[in-house]
């Protein structure tokens, strides 16, 4: 069966078992991924698959599925599980209803290449360059690892929606070492080969790890940093997901009670635009059939929206803003897709020149939260971090680690600088477009032995 | 279906792969979530594929489908194989793997009580059960957010090679996972997520008593928001509980000793160890220190006799007595260091390349009782359970902050404390143990590695241990 005789069937199942609301969206996806180590490549993946996603609701009971076995025997033994269990459930608070259509989609620009997934000997090449100009840089070893996907996506609702679109994304991370422990990071991450640079990614971390060598033990305190793209990238993804009504809901967000509230400092504003014309995570519409928008969630510091599917939009009495994802065992939830910052007017130098003394940290891992609704987390500080001393890149540090609040890094967002860059790496889920940004007084930990 | 994988591997060395291995895997996972009392949603996941691995001039490729015909797993191979020998012009480090037996077997998890004979509604009807018991008035504390999620899956696999290993596996597991949002007015709130899953069916469920166990947490929650002071700072005698201690294990043995990590295939997302292949016989931490990851413990949520490489399984000692033993191994590391796997590939889904993982790493018992332990301290700190924690990507500074924690005074436990932050190296961490209880506890955890994430079902655990002289930090 095609994707469309698939989104056929389980909507005309859904609508026998006596469904009110029936959706399915199937996604086809063709996807490369090389991983390269220590100069070397270690390893070709290739994905082939055909995967529909079910949601299905009765009056205020909901339930959902994902089908890695394309077959109608295996779709039609799903909705006869799905349909069981959702007789026995007792019912939910909110008898919220899939939006009704016809809608018609736009089709976002710039956002599919011909060329890709492209075959093993475009995309080796692709791992070379960027090994090489690593090395150039200064590195002695590289890893890393790029993924080339082509996705197709279609999408019928009992409600009289039916979409199809399509989108390729090319998404490369370039690990530099010099020493264990002076390493960089660069990142690529573009929907069309024209916009992909593993040269610079390349570069990028090369440069981070020559200029990282022989790092001293930094020192715990309170510091004026600069922290680059892929750091805040990983942040501000934890401050989009925050926005989400259901996160909001379930407790784990830090912007409980906050909305129409000045949450972050007034340079910074959080947009989510799915329409944005080649951007890795536009979508012309959500998982529930509605169109996507420009979405801003945050402006010149104030919180403007939530991030709703049709269940919160209901609950939360709110309009529909084309949120609507499936999110795995919690089912359709609103979550952000293509994220951007607000590009500021500095330079990253001018930024070093306003710090004066302190920090430059350019990337992070393992980000935890020890309260999600007061944003107490702390974040490792990961490839080359620097000191900054009066105004220029001092000698760099390690072992250091964020041990902060989001809400007070918002607040203390001083300045951001123009040159963006979109940022999609292993921790950074949803893409972001975002530069390097000045926060005051950023609370740094280390080891006591 | 068999027939397929079959195929795959006389098709493999028709082109002229010089290995190649086929693993047919299904997982049917099932979800019911509650939510602030309400039924939220139930959701089905099922993932039936296969997913092929093919060594060619010591270049790996691995493809995988969903399409189970005769001819896309065909075209399925030649993918696999027309990567790994088109890409071999960039691997400078042929991969080899090592020699292990062959083996024609299968194993089994049978649960008592299959969950999928019990109905929807009993399992919605147990958590509104753990939801009855947190009402205000019975815990003692308000609990703005409450989410529950009771899982089982079922997972399946066939993996042949072309060396004539044959294995089936099957492996039922059941987990409940709840985040409890605790406020008392004044005093700010609280957040606790706690997993507890088995390779069992639903006796294991009968046997946690989540109302109690959930109800007794949110009490505990309640305490700490009445009475918890502020942490002393400094220099201290600390005893961590069994789930500290398990995440320990996890975090700054386990993972430090995966052999790809060390090698550096996992350095651009994973990241790397503080340790070399020449490590083998360094001490980290003091005699009391003793830590394996066995996946072959009866009920664990990360039990398998054999790996994913078709080499099987049993305890690994990686610290023995403050000293490193060995490492986790697939057969590509064991061959690049010069030993044999210890079966520790693992690949979660048909979609998934196996991996190094761990499976159940924990800290082996001592010789205290529970009161010996505490008894020798005249003031220190007890910290049973955390909620934040970190470790850095070669896995030697780390941070865990208390979450149920408590003055011990006169080798007494007393008045709870609120988030006691211990950030400390991985060698001062094991070198400062002087005391292990002997008692060992597990909790469920899902493990994150590899991209596609695979997100690997472990427990981790271990006794409660007593360290010297450590300083406990925060700003």
């Amino acid at each position: 069966m095609n994707s469309n005789e698939i989104a056929a069937l389980i909507v005309s199942q859904g609508e026998k078992a006596g469904a009110s609301d029936v959706c399915a969206i199937v996604v086809e996806e063709n996807k490369r991924m090389l991983r390269f180590s220590n100069n070397s490549i270690t390893v070709l993946q290739a994905w082939n698959t055909i995967t529909p996603t079910i949601y299905m609701s009765m009056g205020p009971r909901r339930t959902g599925c994902t089908i890695e076995d394309p077959t109608p025997e295996a779709i039609t033994s799903a909705m006869e599980t799905l349909t069981k269990t959702i007789r026995l459930m007792k019912p939910g608070d909110v008898d919220s209803r899939l939006p009704q259509g016809p809608f018609t989609y736009s089709t976002i620009q710039n956002n599919y290449d011909p060329r890709v997934p492209s075959s093993t000997d475009e995309l080796t090449d692709a791992v070379a360059a960027s090994i090489n100009s690593a090395l150039d840089a200064g590195a002695k070893r590289v890893s890393g690892v790029l993924a080339a996907t082509e996705w197709n996506r279609m999408l019928r609702t009992s409600t009289g929606n039916e979409g199809r679109e399509k989108g390729t994304l090319l998404e490369l991370t370039v690990r530099a070492f010099v020493e264990d422990d002076s390493s960089g990071q660069g990142v690529s991450c573009s929907t069309t080969f024209q916009d992909f640079n593993p040269e610079i990614a390349g570069r990028e971390a090369g440069t981070i790890a020559k200029m990282a060598i022989a790092p001293k033990e930094g020192k715990e305190g309170v510091y004026r940093a600069v922290l680059g793209p892929s750091i805040m990238a990983n942040l501000l993804n934890t401050t989009a997901l925050s926005a989400s009504a259901y996160a909001v809901e379930i407790g784990m967000s830090y912007f409980p009670d906050k909305l129409g509230q000045r949450v972050a400092s007034d340079t910074f504003t959080l947009i989510d635009d799915q329409q944005f014309p080649g951007g890795p995570g536009s979508h012309a519409f959500d998982d529930e059939g509605f169109p996507t928008k420009p979405t801003t969630i945050i402006q010149d510091g104030q919180l403007r929206t939530l991030l709703h599917s049709s269940y919160t939009a209901k609950k939360f009495d709110a309009d529909l803003t084309g949120h609507g994802y499936y999110g795995g065992d919690s089912g359709i939830v609103p979550v952000p897709s293509n994220l951007m910052v607000e590009p500021g007017n500095y330079s990253k130098e001018e930024l070093f020149e306003e710090v004066r003394n302190g920090i430059y940290v350019t990337n992070n891992w393992y980000t935890r939260f020890q309260n999600y609704q007061t944003g107490d987390f702390s974040t490792i500080c990961r490839d080359g971090i620097f000191t900054i001393s009066n105004g220029e890149l001092a000698g760099p540090v390690k072992g250091l680690r964020m041990s902060d609040n989001m809400l007070r890094i918002l607040q203390s967002i001083m300045a951001i600088s123009k040159d963006r860059l979109w940022v999609k790496w292993w921790e950074v889920d949803i893409p972001i477009l975002l530069s390097h940004f000045y926060v005051d007084n950023v609370r740094i930990t280390r080891s006591t032995k | 279906m068999e027939d397929l994988a079959e195929n795959v591997i006389r098709r493999g060395l028709d082109l002229g792969a010089d290995y190649v291995e086929a693993r047919i895997q299904s997982d049917v996972e099932n979800t019911y979530t509650l939510k602030n009392g309400i039924p939220d949603t139930f959701q089905l996941s099922k993932a039936v594929g296969i997913g092929v691995r093919i060594l060619v001039n010591g270049a790996l490729g691995f493809a995988s489908t969903d399409k189970l015909t005769k001819v896309d797993v065909e075209d399925l191979v030649k993918l696999a194989y027309n990567m790994a020998r088109s890409a071999s012009r960039l691997v400078k480090n042929p991969v080899k793997l090592s020699t292990d037996k062959t083996v024609q077997t299968s194993w089994e998890v049978k649960a008592a009580s299959s969950p999928e004979d019990i109905s929807p509604e009993e399992k919605f009807d147990l958590l509104l059960e753990v939801e009855h018991m947190l009402d205000p008035q019975k815990v003692g504390v308000d609990l703005p957010s409450r989410y529950m999620t009771l899982s089982h899956d079922r997972q399946e696999k066939f993996y042949v090679n072309s060396e004539g290993t044959r294995i089936h596996g099957r492996v039922p597991r059941i987990s409940l996972w709840y985040f409890l949002t605790a406020s008392k007015p004044g005093k700010g709130t609280l957040q606790r997520w706690t997993h507890v899953g088995e390779s069992r069916g639903w006796e294991a469920v009968q046997e946690w008593d989540p109302p109690k166990l959930v109800s007794d947490e949110a009490k505990t929650l309640g305490k700490i928001l009445e009475e918890g002071s502020a942490p002393p700072k400094g220099e201290t005698d600390l005893i961590l509980g069994s789930e500290v201690v398990g995440i320990i294990c996890h975090e700054s043995c386990g993972h430090p000793q995966e052999a790809d990590r060390i090698l550096g295939r996992e350095a651009a997302q994973a990241g790397e160890s503080y340790l070399k292949p020449e490590m083998i016989g360094t001490r980290i931490g003091s005699d009391h220190v003793t830590i394996v990851d066995d996946p072959t413990l009866p009920r664990s949520f990360g039990y398998y006799l054999y790996d994913d490489e078709g080499v099987s399984t049993g305890e690994r000692v990686l610290i023995e007595k403050g000293v490193i033993r060995s490492f986790l191994h697939n057969r590509e590391t064991a061959a690049e260091i010069g030993v044999k796997s210890n079966g520790a590939a693992r690949a979660v889904a048909y979609s998934r390349e196996p991996i190094i993982r761990m499976a159940n790493t924990y800290m082996k018992p001592g010789n205290y009782t529970r009161e010996e332990l505490f008894d020798e301290l005249k003031s220190g700190v007890y910290i049973k359970t955390f909620m934040e924690w970190n470790i850095d990507d070669r896995r030697y500074n780390q941070r865990y902050v208390g979450l149920e924690a408590y003055l011990i005074q006169n080798g007494e436990v007393t008045r709870p404390i609120r988030n006691p932050v211990l950030e400390v190296t991985t060698h001062s961490l094991y070198s400062s143990v002087d005391a292990v209880s002997k008692t060992v506890d597990f909790q469920a955890a899902t493990c994150g590695k590899g991209d596609p994430q695979q997100g690997a079902p472990v427990w981790t655990g271990g006794p409660e241990i007593r360290l010297r002289r450590l300083r406990l930090g925060g700003l």
